[in-house]
């Protein structure tokens, strides 16, 4: 796919306003916890194989957001391959890199590996729960983080 | 869950070690009744945290897998955490994926840990039935010295554990060892996971060696490390991490200079030897670089070949340490086994042509390795290597030959006794081992063929569950499960009847083809439900147990919790049947029996450990296990990082052994350490082995993975490692997968002469094609039902890795696989 390509493909799926309902529904039954909604890009920003990285839900939170080549669990976009996880290990808290090549989230300590086309599931590793996938949606062409789905690394509760 | 509750202040707390596997990490436990809870403010809870802020790396970051609630005898709701102990010199705070689990394994009523055995069990027509502990124990006993009376001792058969960590201990082991060895006396016995009563290493013993000789620290001292038949990473996590790792990267090169000053020393090196690429190697390489990683892929059953031909060329090399031999071993020995095992009498060209041809190892990495082990040192220093093996080596084609070959090749080269140097076992689960003298010779009896004639009248399974666990899986378990149903009948026949009728009636079932068979465990494991008596023990965690880890340290892990219902420790429902045996003998006027099952009055655990202790003498001649001098309170007051073991007894004060053999002492009958010798370089697959290899299309390769334990039996109730593997994996080959049309997930047929299973379909090229691996012991299905008889003959240890067989594809099951990931395991950068 080149460049031309997705960005046609960007805005059919940014047209769409299906993809943030269905999304929000989901995230309401994990977390009571209030947390903020933030424009962390737009849509046509997000080419393939992006791998973006950002903060939530607070500045000391790294996170990725990663466009993979396939649909991705709670994924949001055009064939819902957008995805975005906390980028602290939650086995010592390193911070995890992701590999386009292997299509997974690998920790540098411990050799961690976690997949995020499957929610953050560990494919092999030391970590006791999945990677905490951060929620997205897609509002008027912006992607917005809105939500945590398992506790971040270090954290008594997601927000501090 | 998006919080974890806090500690208080208050809170209880315990060290402990984790029950899981070989390296047995410390923990710490808090404990306090729900709703006084600490808080967030670092004065708030017991840990001194600020959790009001982001923490850094490597922070005491309590993750809901560490948090559970368990309700005490009384109703009371309390929080447990388990987290690792940063303290501990075993693991610095680093868990496994197993340990930071801990949590989940312990009772609670509203949780999915909830079908532990809480009473114990009679056999009935319909379902099992709950009885009391006294009249479960006075049955059993009866039926027991019945069998005893009729048919003698050996007709008791028995498979118990005899490991360390959850489920064993010094206390449960001398327990179970006095009972049957002492008093009962039988020879048909068995250990956890084989069909006799054997150690896993007989060539290391008979050589002189115990089987862990050295000290965790010496991985990060070695200049190389050679493992073989071993996954460190997934199987003994923290010792690779946290000791192997540091030595690969150059983190540990403070500690060499410390250690051996002047001598040249560097980043470590490592050879694995495994058929497949495992995420040890990855990893191993991630840390080391791919240059000072050796990956030997070897084809199945030929590590004898490899090893003796490594040998060989440091022989021609003149790389053995010819002092250490002088000194320290019996040198008739040395001159046998340089003509029989390396075959001096041929050409070393001809011998390492012929090993590369069965190993499938280039002559080059087969040099290459021997450098790495054995080449001297600039300014003529010994390399330091450490030489460790498990399970691919301890259940691959020969057993004894197998264990012989790299116990050689370390004492061909005094890899001994020295800082960076050992040859031990990696170690499965934790030890304690610590029984009166099994008696039955050598080889052992084997105890599934015992059953499998009608020898065996009562037959007593505890903390094991063989239906999954032994060869030819299905057909004992049917055998089992056959005869024991002809004793359900006697117990429904006699219901309300008076108990000598009862036991009558048994012995008549006995008589004509029925076994007693009786289930000690803590879960209703397949075993137990065909069981018609069935007993439930308490876990790690309900009673004070003891144990050593992979280098012999010795801890205490304390009791935090109460056991479910009516269960007890595994040592207190032997001593139950131990003093009604007593009683009944004496009963009975006879004076002789009645003695033998004196002594079963201990009041607690520690009366058991300071039982078994009387044996060890606090000097040389105590095996590897000795605990001379230890007590609770001193282990106490040792912590996680406890005491190795054996210890000695200096002013009556005991000393722990940081390594073995440093003492150049050996346990042998001149106390030197001796070569075991075979007839040739490798000994060839046995017939039964090479017609189902001939007759079947893969080799079923099995064993452990880093995400569960043994059976599963905590895994498969905790969602989190039952999501992994709802079935077992078997990892094969991508152009097999094609050929066969099986996409990942997909589960296949994997089928033999022996039986047949399912799996769950696993592509990854970790594998060569024609190679599978296949997880061990899974209790949706037993690669044991694919295991032929076959035994090493010499020691009765089955050659449990040696599985041929055809796959095919039967179906998908999306749903079940929606939530899996099916990326490669054995990925690091």
């Amino acid at each position: 796919m080149n460049r031309r390509d997705f960005i046609k493909v960007g805005v059919a799926g940014a047209v769409l306003p299906t993809a943030s309902v269905a999304t929000t529904s989901l995230a309401a039954s994990v977390d009571q916890t209030k947390f903020p909604i933030v424009d962390v890009a737009s849509l046509l920003e997000i080419s393939p194989q992006t791998v973006l990285h950002f903060s939530y839900p607070d500045a000391s939170s790294p996170a990725v957001l990663i466009r993979l080549d396939e649909p991705g669990t709670n994924g949001v976009g055009p064939n819902k391959e957008i995805v975005a996880y906390s980028q602290l290990c939650t086995h010592k808290g390193c911070p995890v890199g992701y590999r386009t090549q292997r299509k997974m989230l690998i920790c540098p300590c411990h050799w961690s590996t976690f997949d995020p086309a499957r929610a953050g599931t560990m494919v092999i590793g030391q970590a006791s729960q999945a990677l905490p996938q951060i929620l997205l949606r897609v509002n008027e062409s912006i992607i917005q983080a809105y939500g945590v789905n398992g506790l971040i690394y270090g954290r008594h509760t997601n927000i501090i | 869950m998006s919080t974890v509750p806090l500690p208080p202040t208050d809170a209880e707390q315990f060290k402990t070690v984790c029950q899981f596997c070989i390296v047995g990490c410390g923990y710490r436990v808090f404990r306090w009744p729900v709703g006084r809870d600490g808080n967030s403010h670092p004065t708030g809870n017991l840990l001194g945290v600020d959790y009001r802020k982001q923490l850094p790396t490597s922070a005491p970051w309590l993750s809901p897998a560490n948090h559970t609630q368990i309700v005490d005898k009384n109703g009371a709701r309390f929080n447990v955490i388990i987290v690792p102990d940063e303290n501990c010199s075993v693991n610095r705070g680093l868990s496994s994926v197993r340990g930071g689990g801990l949590a989940a394994t312990l009772y609670a009523p509203d949780k999915s840990t909830n079908d532990r055995l809480h009473s114990p069990l009679l056999s009935a027509k319909q379902k099992q039935v709950v009885i009391d502990w006294d009249e479960a124990v006075d049955l059993g006993s009866r039926v027991i010295k019945a069998v005893i009376d009729r048919w003698g001792a050996d007709a008791i058969g028995m498979k118990f554990f005899d490991h360390g960590g959850g489920g064993g201990g010094f206390e449960n082991n001398w327990a179970v060892g006095r009972f049957f060895f002492s008093s009962v006396r039988t020879t048909t016995a068995s250990i956890h996971n084989r069909p006799a009563y054997n150690s896993e290493v007989h060539a290391a013993a008979d050589a002189g060696l115990v089987p862990l000789t050295n000290a965790y620290t010496d991985a990060t001292l070695a200049d190389t490390l050679l493992i073989v038949g071993a996954n460190p990473y997934e199987t003994q996590t923290n010792y690779f991490l946290n000791h192997m790792i540091p030595n690969l990267s150059g983190a540990s090169q403070h500690e060499k200079l410390r250690t051996f000053g002047e001598e040249p020393t560097e980043a470590g090196r490592m050879i694995i030897v495994d058929p497949r690429r495992t995420m040890s190697v990855s990893a191993a390489e991630s840390a080391a670089g791919k240059e000072r990683i050796l990956h030997l892929q070897i084809e199945p059953g030929t590590d004898i070949a490899l090893l003796n031909a490594i040998s060989r060329v440091i022989l021609d090399r003149q790389w053995h340490d010819i002092g250490f031999i002088r000194k320290r071993m019996e040198w008739q020995t040395f001159e046998a086994y340089q003509r029989s095992t390396l075959a001096v009498d041929l050409s070393i060209t001809t011998v390492i042509k012929e090993a590369s041809e069965i190993t499938g190892i280039t002559p080059e990495k087969i040099y290459l390795a021997a450098e790495w082990i054995a080449r001297p040192k600039q300014g003529g220093y010994r390399k330091r290597s450490l030489l460790h093996y498990e399970k691919g080596l301890i259940w691959g084609l020969k057993n004894y030959e197998n264990v012989a070959a790299i116990v050689d090749l370390g004492l061909l080269t005094g890899n001994v006794g020295k800082p960076g140097t050992g040859i031990s076992r990696l170690g499965g689960h934790q030890e304690a081992y610590v029984r009166p003298p099994y008696t039955g010779g050598r080889p052992a009896r084997n105890v599934d063929e015992a059953v499998r004639r009608g020898e065996v009248k009562c037959y007593w399974v505890g903390g094991c569950n063989p239906v999954l666990t032994t060869l030819r899986s299905k057909a004992v378990a049917s055998e089992m499960k056959t005869r024991a149903a002809l004793v359900t009948v006697a117990l429904d026949d006699t219901i309300g009847r008076p108990i000598g009728e009862r036991v009558a009636r048994i012995v008549d079932a006995l008589k004509n083809g029925g076994m007693f068979l009786i289930g000690q465990d803590i879960y209703p494991t397949a075993t137990n439900k065909m069981a018609n008596l069935v007993l439930p023990a308490a876990q790690w965690g309900e009673m004070n147990l003891t144990s050593i880890n992979g280098e012999r340290r010795l801890r205490l892990y304390p009791k935090f919790m109460d056991p479910p219902g009516q269960s007890i420790p595994d040592w207190a429902i032997i001593a139950k049947f131990g003093k009604r045996l007593h009683q009944l003998y004496k009963d009975d006027r006879n004076p002789l029996m009645s003695s033998r099952f004196l002594d079963y009055d201990w009041g607690n655990d520690e009366d058991v450990f300071i039982h078994a202790r009387y044996q060890f003498t606090g000097t040389n001649d105590d095996p590897m296990e000795g605990y001379a001098g230890v007590t609770y309170k001193l282990l106490k007051k040792l912590g996680n990082d406890g005491i190795q073991t054996p210890t000695r007894l200096i002013n009556k004060i005991p000393v722990g052994t940081v390594r073995m053999h440093e003492d150049g002492h050996f346990f042998t009958a001149t106390g030197m350490a001796r070569f075991i010798f075979a007839p040739q370089p490798w000994p060839g697959y046995a017939n039964k082995v090479l017609q189902q290899r001939r007759q079947f299309r893969f080799w079923i390769n099995n064993g452990r993975a880093n995400h569960i334990w043994q059976t599963l039996y905590h895994h498969q109730r905790i969602p989190y490692f039952q999501e992994h593997n709802p079935l077992p994996f078997i990892e094969m080959h991508p152009r097999d997968t094609a050929e066969l049309s099986i996409k990942p997930g997909d589960i296949v047929e994997v089928f033999n002469d022996v039986g047949s299973v399912e799996a769950m379909a696993y592509i990854t090229n970790s594998v060569k094609p024609g190679h599978t691996f296949m997880l061990f012991g899974h209790p949706k299905g037993s690669v044991g039902n694919l295991v032929s008889d076959h035994v090493d003959p010499t020691t009765t240890i089955p050659y449990y890795k040696g599985v041929w067989a055809n796959i095919r594809r039967l179906r998908s099951e999306p749903e079940l696989i929606k939530n899996m990931s099916f990326l490669p395991r054995n990925i690091a950068t």
